[in-house]
Parts: structure tokens; sequence; C-alpha cells
């Protein structure tokens, strides 16, 4: 079999969505750890210095831009499988199982996917097209010559208005719906079920990518509305 | 167990043939023992149908002792009804009460399309079996059964997914209309054992092939096949299955 037929069967095409996904799951670890210092008591000291690392090393922009890549391609094929898994079935049942045989959460990765790329569409026009492209309020720290892009002062003055941060905290329930299932269900797809990792791998499907991941994103937004 | 009788308003899926559209058809199921099969209970209504001249509901069955897979319904929503672990033959009527509605339809995947009333056609399944389920066997005398060494573990997990009965259960419970429990099953039952080692790529790689030929979906591992296969096939099968496919895709000569 080759490439192109191996990667245009329905698990080859599984493979590549899985694969993205993880690769996603790695980046939503490293972002949050850059976030957190958005709550440093510093006026954006350290947050502003790893944005601009973040900005202009050119492997980082590589990989930015790759990343990119990657959630279209997880998007696209994800898209493309949830259509023809709806044609498999041209007749639809009267009465269906509902939560009996299922969880609700495996059954809404398409919607829940769906609020995640929207959130990230106007979380990229918010904070990554006025960083590279918009006009940037500067701020010189003492004790430097070059002035920074004072990324810290647009998220405080973003997160000033409540209905873009109900919206942020809507994306990140999506994010949390959607990584519930998600994070095993990848791991299922390249084979990984075996009783001796099965409670680990439920364990960081839940707990780090359903729960604590998405809740230390959402706290952000509603910590700087409050302050 | 107490006895009892019941009336039941059934609304069954009649369709005449392939082309057919179809629709319910809102049917009285009077004075059914708690002690029937869902299918005797079927049997007692087609009496009637026959007994007034109508035409009685089509459905498959044969064994009706839970190994054929051949009485395919969904009842209620559920494949095979409300039990788990069960065909509908093994299904009793107990599992309902009087005054119950039980709504009954065909297996629904564009890949078993309906043959009449609620019997579809699940040949798909056979051609699959044909692109690689099987192991080829030279001629001549069998060899002696005790000179290829089976692992006892291996042994049970093939044995655990032979006991597939191709029934499509899987396929009807997945809303994707999946059907990678039953390739799984029928990858792993082989693949697990020594005699499926020769062929064990090149199955993987066509049954594969064949299943989305078929235009089966593909699989989102929401586990609802595990949940309503009759035979209790594990989702570790499916997790086989993609091994097998990726170490047969990464290395094939083709």
């Amino acid at each position: 079999m080759k490439w192109s037929q191996f990667f245009n069967t329905s698990i080859g095409k599984k493979l590549l969505v899985g694969a993205t996904g993880l690769f996603l799951c790695s980046f939503v670890i490293v972002h949050l750890a850059g976030n957190f210092q958005l709550l440093y008591n510093d006026e954006g000291k350290a947050f502003n210095a790893y944005a601009a690392f973040m900005g202009h090393n050119s492997l980082i922009q590589f990989i930015a831009w790759g990343l990119k890549i990657v959630i279209l391609l997880h998007a696209f094929i994800a898209i493309q499988l949830t259509f023809s898994n709806r044609a498999a079935r041209p007749v639809k049942y009267a009465v269906n199982p509902g939560n009996q045989t299922s969880s609700w959460f495996s059954r809404q990765m398409a919607i829940m996917g769906s609020i995640l790329f929207i959130f990230i569409v106007i979380h990229l026009a918010n904070f990554w097209a006025k960083f590279h492209y918009g006009e940037m309020p500067l701020h010189t720290y003492p004790g430097q010559e070059e002035p920074l892009k004072d990324l810290y002062l647009v998220s405080q003055e973003t997160f000033k208005t409540g209905w873009l941060v109900v919206l942020y905290v809507i994306g990140m329930i999506g994010l949390s719906f959607h990584l519930i299932h998600g994070f095993k269900s990848a791991c299922q797809t390249f084979g990984l079920n075996h009783k001796k990792y099965n409670g680990l791998l439920s364990f960081i499907g839940i707990w780090l990518f359903g729960i604590a991941i998405p809740v230390g994103f959402a706290i952000i937004p509603v910590v700087i509305y409050f302050k | 167990m107490e006895h009892y009788n019941m009336n039941l308003t059934l609304k069954v899926w009649r369709q005449k043939n392939k082309n057919d559209q179809g629709k319910f058809e809102t049917l009285q199921a009077k004075n059914i023992s708690s002690e029937m099969s869902f299918l005797e209970m079927f049997d007692v209504v087609n009496e009637e149908l026959i007994n007034e001249g109508k035409d009685p509901i089509a459905f498959d069955h044969d064994c009706r002792e839970g190994i054929c897979g051949m009485c395919s319904m969904h009842i209620n929503g559920r494949a095979h009804g409300p039990w788990d672990g069960t065909t509908t033959c093994q299904l009793h009527m107990r599992a309902f009460k009087d005054g119950d509605t039980i709504t009954v339809e065909p297996w629904r995947a564009g890949a078993f399309p309906v043959v009449k009333d609620l019997t579809v056609d699940r040949s798909a399944f056979d051609r699959i079996i044909e692109a690689g389920g099987y192991i080829s066997v030279n001629t001549g005398n069998a060899q002696d059964a005790n000179c290829i060494p089976v692992d006892k573990t291996k042994a049970d997990l093939a044995f655990a997914a032979a006991a597939c009965i191709g029934c499509g259960a899987c396929v009807a419970a997945c809303k994707n209309s999946s059907a990678m429990l039953f390739v799984s099953a029928k990858v792993s039952q082989l693949a697990l054992l020594p005699q499926g080692h020769p062929e064990k790529h090149s199955r993987a790689l066509n049954m594969v092939a064949q299943m989305d030929k078929e235009g089966f979906g593909s699989c989102t591992n929401t586990g609802a096949c595990e949940a309503e296969c009759p035979k209790e096939i594990s989702l570790t099968n499916i997790a086989r299955l993609n091994r097998e496919f990726i170490g047969a895709g990464l290395s094939s000569e083709k």
C-alpha cells in the first residue's frame, strides 16, 4: 500500500487526526505555561519579554506557522470524516440510544471542535494579529534599552470587556469537552489500549487535558476582569 | 420470576423492498407471555397478520439460541434490545411491561440495505472476510495439532475475538455505521495465533480497504459497539487492528 493510499483509508485519516490532535495537546501545555506570566504582579515585564522572544525566535516562528497548518489539517480531515460518517447512514433511526451506549462527550467531538475553531480564529485576531500586524503600545522597563511591545497591557484591556471573557470561558469549555474524549481516543487510534496503561491515559485525558488545562486558561481572563 | 401476560403496541418498520420508501406501522400485540422470546412475540403477531390475510413482518432468524447472528432488530433505540450481551432471540418479553410501546427498526447503514421490513443484506461482511479473513493452508495431511505451540493467554484472546457472530450490531449501534469492531475481531482471531502470522500484513490492509469500499463509516472510539455487542467483543481488538494496520502500512513492499 502506497503512502497516498495508506493516508486515504479511514484508519489512515484517523491517524492524521490523532497525530495532529496529540501535537496540539502538547502545544496547550506550553501555551498555558507562558500565559500564567499574565498573572505576575510585575507590570508584564516577564510576559512581554517572553512574547518578544516567542515572536522573534526563528525556530519558534517556524513551529508557530506549522501549528496553524496542523490546526487546519486537523479540522479539515475531521470535517471530511464527519461528513462521510454521516453519509454512511442515509436513513436515520427514529429512536436513538443517547447516553445508554456511549458517553455524551464522545458524540460531540465535531460540535466542540467547531466551537474551538471559532474561538481560535477570534483569539488569533485579538492577540496574534494585533501583535504582529497591528499597532501595539510600547513599554520600556527600568534597566532595559529597547522598548517591548506591551501585549500584557493589550490582554488587560481586552479582558475588561465582559462578553469577551464569557466567550473565552465558552471556548475553554469547548476545549475541555473536546479533550475529555479526544486524548484517549487518539491513543486508541494509535493502538494504545492496554489495561496496564488505560488508567493513566484516562487520568491524563480527563484530569490534565479535560479539566486542569482548560480551567487554567479560563482563570486568566476571569482574574483580569475582576482585578 | 413471576409469569405475567401483557398487551403491547408495536411500531414496526415496514418496507416492501430495497427501493420502497418504507414507513412505520402500528400494530397491537395482545396477551403476550413474559416467558416468550422477542422473536416468539413476533411469531404471534405474524400468525394474526396471516389469519387476517395480511403480509407478515419479514425478519431474519435462524438458530434462536444466540449463535447465528441473524436476528437483527433495533429495539427502542438499542441493537438487539435493552439487555446487554444478548441477541434479539435471547431477549425475553419480561424486559417489557404491560402497555409498553416498542419501536422496532432494521439495522440502519448504507452498507446494509433493507431487503424487506426488518431484514437487511449483510453480504458486505462476507466480502470483507473474502478480502483477507482466512488463512491459506496447503493440501495434504493435516499436521499434528500439538506441533505448533500457542501461548495460552493469546489463545484465550483469539478465542474471545472468534466469538464474533457477524450479526452487525456494532455497525447498527455506531453513530458512524463503522464496522471496525467486526473487522478487528476477524483480524485479531487470526493475528493472535501463529497460523495467522504469514498473512497478517496483507490481511489487515485488504480487509480495511474492503471495509472502506463497502461504505462503512470510520471509528470515533465512542464504544457503542462494545456496549451493544451480543458477544461482548472488546475495544482492545480495535486497538489491535489499528496496530496491525499501522505495522502493515509502514512495512508493506507494494
